[in-house]
């Protein structure tokens, strides 16, 4: 256990020592509790009580900056080294994100940002190269310039292999220099193939954790390709790193509205007594990407479309929707109600899914690729570009409710939302008005996360006008309309949530084998009997067996309803 | 069975309802299997617009049916007669999505060529007649929704000629914005049809007249006769008496219109329909509140019980308090004469806001026929205390000088006495002791003068027990609470407030809203209340009609505050002409713990 940071804990040396007596136990949670205590000294609040008591309140994005200046006093210093920094990741999402961060003044005062890879290169030409991706929110330009130079000035660059203790130590000499003798916290963000993941947790951990202050190091998706293999891999991971050390991503779970989902269940009193099988219906998780692996199906294909997008965000964000209410907003609480989710499914079975792999098609003289047209997939593979699944969990809120999930690539649009669907009035008075579909006239509540992130409720309305003819109307809330603000990406969210310590959005180990338990049985079916999958022209609106799936289970796709597909 | 006879009835429930006619039509009970049939049938024709997609399937069966009830009734109609226009509905039924929902005109075509509707107005050289009447009458002729046959004669003591009168009424016909074409040509034929007589209006032989003219007109059809009285309270009954003696129909309906005032306390009101009974049965009666005409009131209904996501929300579980908010930007303005024998109460509160109230709290009635509905409404209002001296506050504005205009008081109104104590505005609480409903504050609040032209509907939600978020209200849970608001005028709306994370990286939470806006949904115009109105009474649809028993529990709920207040004269609270009413009202909410939605920060 080589980076445990509990002993040597930054808040002792300067903060109340009630509170942090009463989280001695608790090394990581001390920088975030250490930070919101800060905060909680600028805005005036006593120390007495609960150090809980104000934990999740204060907006981080705006003023963010107040508690590092406060910081600045016990002279902590943080350093960020992206692992794999010459990777398309970390040019277009972590580096950007990190500036973002800067840009908005949410990163401490002393900060650098280390790339680590194994190209050679100098730190000018890494600035270089970081440079090209880095924009400034477009509702705020001034000085943006300025601001990007002073980043950039924060960025370094050491070269050395993945799996080099010798590399680490080396790094960790750097980073010495750069800290110059203060608290020193470090973040490692993996942005690297998963086979060199455990090398790499050791080579840092060992050769460059710190050793005053706390090590964290984020993970990025696929944990494993299995219960088995991800069991080993966070075995592995164990062996250098505690389970608080570890940040395993999964930044679908940084979008805003699957943020705004607790938000909307749980502060306003309408949607709770709706929210079990009483009145809901059927809940759909949706996900398409308009586009094929263009020449990049290499990884893709040793995953599939169920590992890469099902099991991981479409099945966190299921695990978010129907969680009971947790005991407080804080990352265990809702960890464990989540894990409990995960655990009452059913894991998944053979005849409740569909796969599909998209097929060329031309269309308008133009032809699209077929899957395997890809150079880089297989000629015969079987891997799944789509996948429709349909889940249930068996307790008292959600028994026989079906959850259908849909991801697919290369589908005729770009999507992510949320559908819940309501069941029909009891006893409708208008019955007549909607002839015999009733399936038509039902309530639906939808969470678009992207593209346009909008929440709307469809009801039933009269149509102005001296008859009585109903319709179904929207009441929307599009939020480009109402907040014109640009949204931040999911990657800051998720960086500065690590730099706190806040681990609310990433997953545990528990809730990782949870997820697991549910999709190895039929990932090994799928693979063991050679699943042909159903081919659907690229661009298409994906296999219709994913009408037939939902038919079994009485359900109707929200998506491709006509009204608003 | 009620789907199937809806697409007939229209046809003949006029034939039947005759006022002459054998007495088979007395609605104010269900009782006798009967009556209740007969009912159904008259009142169904509502759904005759329902576009009904399921009736079709059902044809055979109604034929017989029709035919069945055509022998009984009337032998006017013949089978083949009968099934021309129920092709032409079949085929509007079919097509919902149809933007014209007047298809249903076809539904006269059973009787068009022997029935027809006279459409009297009497009083028509009054403001009502000349600015809401007429022209809503030529809109429902303009979209086909009126018989082939009718006539429009104007009645009122005037002088006047049939050319006249096309010119009076001429001058405030305007077409809808969206159909413009063939406007004139559509203006000319329905002034054609127009014609005027003049006469007392407590002239039996007058009226006798007019029922010469009116018979020349019909031609030896079915007549079907209907009396819209726009004429000062006071002469009613006098019009109503002469009107059913001298003029009704020999062999058709008659129904008779009246706005209100219907008296101004428990007694009067009383006496007034006793006076009219006389001479009318409540089903010849067709009290009028325009109120119920507007389009998001008609909605409420739909949304509550079409929806399953209000329902369960619908009750003293989840509903702190329920908000009716109407207000006017503008005074009397030389026209207080009859307001300040009525007052705001009375004018406003009494009807209008007390009839949204009723469906707003009813319970699901057992289908949408008018008896059912109105049934509902008269239990919230006999389930309803009637209202404390101490649950009102009344004021009255005073003259107010802003940006060197001066706004004049209420009493510097020539035609209102000086030292009239009549409000012009009232705040009330009423509260409904029924398991639905009971503890749960009920706020009204009418106005003149105020600083917003204003009519809606809010629902304020109870907090979130036990909130997660809490603390990122701050103490202040009220504001945070969900609210559900049907604006029915100026642009009308319905949106429900929610909380929601701000975008960002912080976790903050604010309300926002989720909303319809009426305009930017439905680029058609909304027909007046008045069109919606006329036109069911001319297909006999009394679901927005009110009925005696729902007037008089009304009456009763008002009548011993009325009374207390002139008694004690109680003092309106003086508020600027132009402000938002006086500071009174808030006192009163908070006395039951509510805030009104409509002078927060965040409306």
């Amino acid at each position: 256990m080589g980076l445990s940071d509990s002993s040597k804990n930054p808040c002792q040396k300067s903060l109340s020592a009630q509170i942090l007596k009463w989280a001695s136990t608790q090394c990581c949670f001390f920088a975030r509790c250490f930070l919101k205590f800060n905060l909680r000294l600028d805005f005036g609040v006593g120390t007495a009580g609960s150090p809980l008591a104000k934990k999740h309140i204060e907006p981080r994005g705006k003023k963010g900056s107040l508690p590092f200046s406060e910081l600045d006093n016990v002279e902590s210093h943080l350093s960020i080294t992206i692992v794999g920094a010459s990777g398309d990741l970390a040019k277009k999402k972590i580096f950007p994100a990190l500036f973002a961060l800067y840009y908005e003044d949410c990163l401490p005062k002393n900060f650098i940002v280390f790339g680590y890879a194994r190209t050679k290169m100098t730190d000018e030409e890494l600035r270089n190269m970081i440079s090209r991706t880095l924009t400034c929110r477009i509702d705020k330009r001034e000085n943006c310039e300025d601001k990007m130079d002073h980043f950039l000035k924060r960025c370094f660059y050491h070269s050395g292999l993945y799996d080099s203790e010798e590399h680490f130590v080396e790094l960790n000499s750097k980073l010495k220099e750069r800290e110059a003798g203060k608290l020193s916290n470090r973040l490692f963000y993996l942005s690297i193939p998963p086979n060199i993941f455990v090398d790499v947790a050791r080579c840092a951990s060992l050769g460059a954790s710190s050793e005053n202050g706390w090590t964290r190091v984020i993970v990025e998706k696929p944990f494993g390709r299995d219960s088995k293999s991800s069991g080993e891999l966070t075995r592995c991971l164990k062996q250098y790193l505690a389970e608080d050390q570890i940040f395993r991503i999964d930044h679908y779970l940084g979008k805003e509205l699957v943020e705004n989902l607790s938000v909307l269940r749980f502060a306003n009193l309408i949607f709770e007594p709706l929210w079990s099988r009483n009145c809901i219906r059927n809940v759909q998780l949706i996900f398409s990407e308009d586009f094929g692996t263009e020449g990049r199906g290499g990884y893709f294909d040793s995953y599939g479309i169920i590992r890469d997008i099902m099991q991981n965000h479409l099945l966190q964000i299921l695990a978010l929707f129907a969680m009971e209410s947790p005991v407080s907003l804080d990352a265990e609480d809702i960890r464990n109600e989540k894990v409990k989710v995960l655990r009452s499914m059913r894991p998944l079975q053979l005849e409740d899914v569909v796969v599909g792999q998209y097929k060329g098609h031309s269309k308008g003289g133009k032809s699209y690729p077929a899957y395997t047209d890809d150079p880089t997939v297989p000629n015969d593979s079987l891997t799944p570009t789509f996948a429709a699944a349909a889940l249930f969990i068996n307790n008292a809120r959600w028994d026989g409710v079906p959850f259908l999930m849909k991801a697919g690539k290369a589908i005729h649009t770009k999507r992510a939302e949320i559908r819940v669907q309501f069941r029909h009035v009891p006893g409708n008075l208008y019955k007549r008005n909607f002839g015999t579909d009733l399936d038509k006239a039902t309530n639906e509540l939808v969470l678009r996360v992207q593209p346009d992130e909008a929440i709307y409720l469809k009801i039933n309305n009269k149509v102005p006008g001296l008859g009585m003819r109903l319709d179904r109307s929207d009441l929307n809330l599009l939020y480009r309309a109402r907040y014109p603000r640009e949204i931040p990406d999911a990657y800051e969210r998720l960086l500065l949530d690590a730099i706190e310590g806040e681990r609310r959005l990433f997953i545990r180990s528990d809730e990782l084998d949870a997820a697991w338990a549910l999709f190895t049985p039929l990932l090994n079916e799928l693979e063991e009997k050679k699943i042909v999958p159903e081919l659907y022209p690229h661009g298409s609106r994906g296999p219709v067996g994913a009408h037939y799936l939902a038919a079994k289970h009485n359900v109707r796709w929200g998506d491709l309803s006509g009204e608003d597909s | 069975m009620a789907a199937l006879s809806s697409t007939h009835c229209r046809s003949y429930s006029p034939l039947q309802s005759s006022s002459f006619g054998p007495s088979s039509s007395s609605s104010s009970s269900s009782s006798s299997s009967n009556l209740g049939h007969f009912q159904r049938v008259s009142v169904s024709s509502v759904p005759k617009r329902f576009l009904a997609a399921k009736v079709y399937s059902l044809q055979s069966q109604t034929k017989s049916v029709a035919r069945m009830q055509d022998g009984a009734v009337a032998s006017t109609i013949t089978p083949i007669e009968n099934e021309t226009p129920f092709k032409k509905l079949k085929d509007g039924l079919l097509s919902v999505p149809s933007p014209d929902e007047c298809k249903d005109a076809v539904g006269f075509g059973i009787n068009e060529n022997d029935s027809t509707v006279s459409i009297t107005v009497v009083g028509a050289s009054g403001d009502l007649a000349k600015k809401k009447i007429f022209p809503a009458l030529f809109a429902l002729y303009y979209e086909d929704c009126l018989p082939k046959h009718f006539t429009v004669c104007g009645y009122a003591r005037s002088k006047m000629t049939d050319a006249e009168l096309r010119n009076m009424v001429s001058k405030t016909l305007t077409c809808r914005i969206d159909k413009r074409e063939n406007c004139s040509e559509k203006m000319e034929q329905f002034l054609r049809r127009c014609f005027y007589h003049s006469g007392q209006y407590d002239s039996q032989e007058n009226f006798a007249e007019l029922d010469k003219k009116l018979k020349e007109h019909e031609g030896g059809r079915v007549s079907n006769r209907l009396f819209y009285l726009s004429i000062p309270p006071n002469i009613f009954i006098d019009a109503v008496r002469c009107a059913s003696s001298s003029a009704s129909s020999g062999n058709g309906w008659t129904r008779v219109i009246v706005e209100k005032p219907f008296g101004r306390d428990s007694e009067s009101s009383a006496a007034l329909t006793k006076g009219l009974k006389q001479y009318l049965k409540e089903d010849q009666i067709f009290r009028i509140d325009h109120y119920l005409g507007k389009e998001l009131v008609e909605n409420l209904s739909v949304l509550r019980f079409s929806n399953l996501i209000f329902e369960p929300l619908w009750s003293r579980q989840y509903i702190r308090n329920v908000q009716l908010i109407f207000s006017e930007d503008f005074g009397t303005e030389g026209r207080g004469g009859y307001f300040d024998n009525y007052g705001i109460i009375r004018d406003i509160m009494q009807n209008h806001l007390l009839q949204i109230l009723a469906l707003f709290a009813m319970e699901t009635p057992v289908s949408l026929d008018a008896e059912d509905i109105r049934n509902e409404k008269v239990k919230v209002l006999r389930s309803m205390r009637p209202l404390q001296l101490e649950n009102v506050v009344t004021g009255q504005y005073k003259s107010h000088t802003k940006g060197g205009v001066t706004y004049p008081a209420y009493t510097d109104d020539k035609t209102v006495p000086k030292d009239s104590l009549t409000p012009t505005f009232a705040a009330a609480a009423l509260f409904i002791d029924n398991a639905r409903w009971d503890g749960v504050p009920f706020l009204m609040k009418a106005g003149k003068a105020l600083h917003t032209k204003r009519a809606e509907i809010r629902v304020q939600f109870r907090h979130v027990p036990g909130n997660l978020y809490n603390r990122n209200f701050g103490t202040d849970l009220d504001r945070a609470t969900n609210e559900l608001v049907i604006r029915v005028q100026p642009d009308e709306a319905i949106y429900l407030k929610i909380n929601n994370k701000v975008p960002g990286l912080g976790m903050r939470l604010d309300r926002s809203n989720l909303n319809l806006h009426y305009a930017a949904r439905y680029s058609k115009e909304i027909p007046d209340a008045y069109e919606r109105l006329l036109l069911d009474a001319v297909e006999g649809e009394r679901r927005l009609f009110i009925r005696s028993d729902e007037l008089d529990a009304a009456w009763s709920l008002f009548t011993p505050l009325l009374k207390e207040l002139e008694e004690k004269k109680i003092i309106p609270e003086y508020y600027p002409h132009g402000s938002r009413g006086p500071v009174g009202a808030h006192y009163l909410a908070a006395r039951y713990k509510v805030r009104w939605g409509d002078v927060g920060v965040d409306q």
